[in-house]
């Protein structure tokens, strides 16, 4: 992370200061935020999908919780940016899990539509993002399918505390202020998380 | 078994190269929700008071129709039709009728001339 950063001038601009200064004030907001979503934006689609286990849902709620920040927390310092992206994120999630549920209990009994009939060929979607070996590419496919199927499996807190910690990087503290929780339920959640994971992964990792 | 750090490791290494690995399509609307985010700060700041404008329009004219409601002096008449059947009327004025009057301003009239 850069050195820290105050943006909270961009709402505090005086009275007198001039249209040119805000206009500056904003556009630096405005680059700075740029730069912070699109290193997370990723990340946090990947902790959403698996969170959801369906793209539009994940992609729905990553971009509730950009504009969230944008809208909230622009003027907080950049530091905390990451832990309070995430933890909007993180409620996102939760609300969408919860709808989901309830949705589910009422679509029951309602015939189903195969969603695939929707889809239409997309070139850009079917294009490759990374030239591997076929061979390198296989292997690649059954690792991140055999993980993802067992981080999708874990209980919601185990992870969530899982993904902050091993993909994007937040420590334990960051962590437990992403997650509303003691940095004890962290390193709880976590533990668990890894146990759980390793015994299902332990023979092919 | 693996290595505790060795397997977070290779987790960790796992997971990014799916990030990586996103297609075109999904890493396109990411941007474009990223620009739809950032666009909410080029919109002119909204001041907290405007939201109260419309309840405040709508309480004044409120206040504004009990008051004249309550004001007999902004009343309308009692009987309106009262009015009209006075305008209305089609009685001739007084001095028609009264022939002496009318010979008296004919007289007036003639001096006026002469």
């Amino acid at each position: 992370m850069t050195a820290f950063v105050t943006l909270a001038g961009v709402y505090n601009t005086p009275v007198f200061g001039g249209e040119r200064s805000r206009d500056q004030d904003l556009m630096t907001t405005s680059r700075a935020l740029d730069q912070f979503l699109s290193t997370v934006e990723k990340r946090a689609f990947k902790i959403a999908q698996l969170g959801l286990r369906n793209d539009d849902d994940a992609l729905d709620a990553v971009q509730d919780a950009m504009m969230k920040l944008v809208q909230s927390y622009a003027a907080r310092p950049v530091e905390e940016w990451r832990p309070l992206f995430y933890r909007i994120l993180a409620n996102g999630i939760r609300d969408m899990q919860r709808r989901r549920t309830v949705r589910g209990r009422i679509m029951a009994w309602l015939p189903v539509r195969d969603a695939e009939d929707d889809e239409e060929f997309d070139p850009i979607a079917q294009a490759p993002s990374h030239d591997a070996g076929p061979a390198k590419r296989l292997e690649l496919d059954e690792a991140i399918g055999v993980l993802e199927t067992a981080v999708a499996a874990l209980p919601p807190r185990q992870q969530q505390a899982f993904l902050l910690r091993n993909l994007e990087g937040l420590d334990v503290n960051e962590t437990a202020s992403a997650m509303g929780c003691s940095e004890g339920s962290v390193k709880t959640h976590y533990f668990r998380a890894l146990e759980n994971l390793r015994a299902k992964l332990g023979e092919v990792f | 078994m693996t290595d505790p750090t060795d397997f977070e490791k290779r987790t960790q290494e796992v997971l990014e190269d799916s990030v990586a690995r996103l297609d075109g399509h999904t890493r396109s609307r990411l941007t474009q929700a990223r620009h739809a985010a950032l666009a909410q700060l080029e919109q002119p700041a909204r001041y907290w008071w405007r939201s109260y404008v419309p309840a405040g329009a709508a309480a004044a004219v409120a206040v504004l129709a009990v008051v004249m409601w309550s004001d007999p002096s902004t009343q309308p008449p009692a009987n309106p039709g009262e009015d009209l059947e006075l305008l209305a009327d089609s009685d001739a004025p007084d001095f028609v009728d009264d022939g002496d009057d009318l010979e008296f301003y004919e007289w007036a009239a003639g001096e006026v001339e002469s």
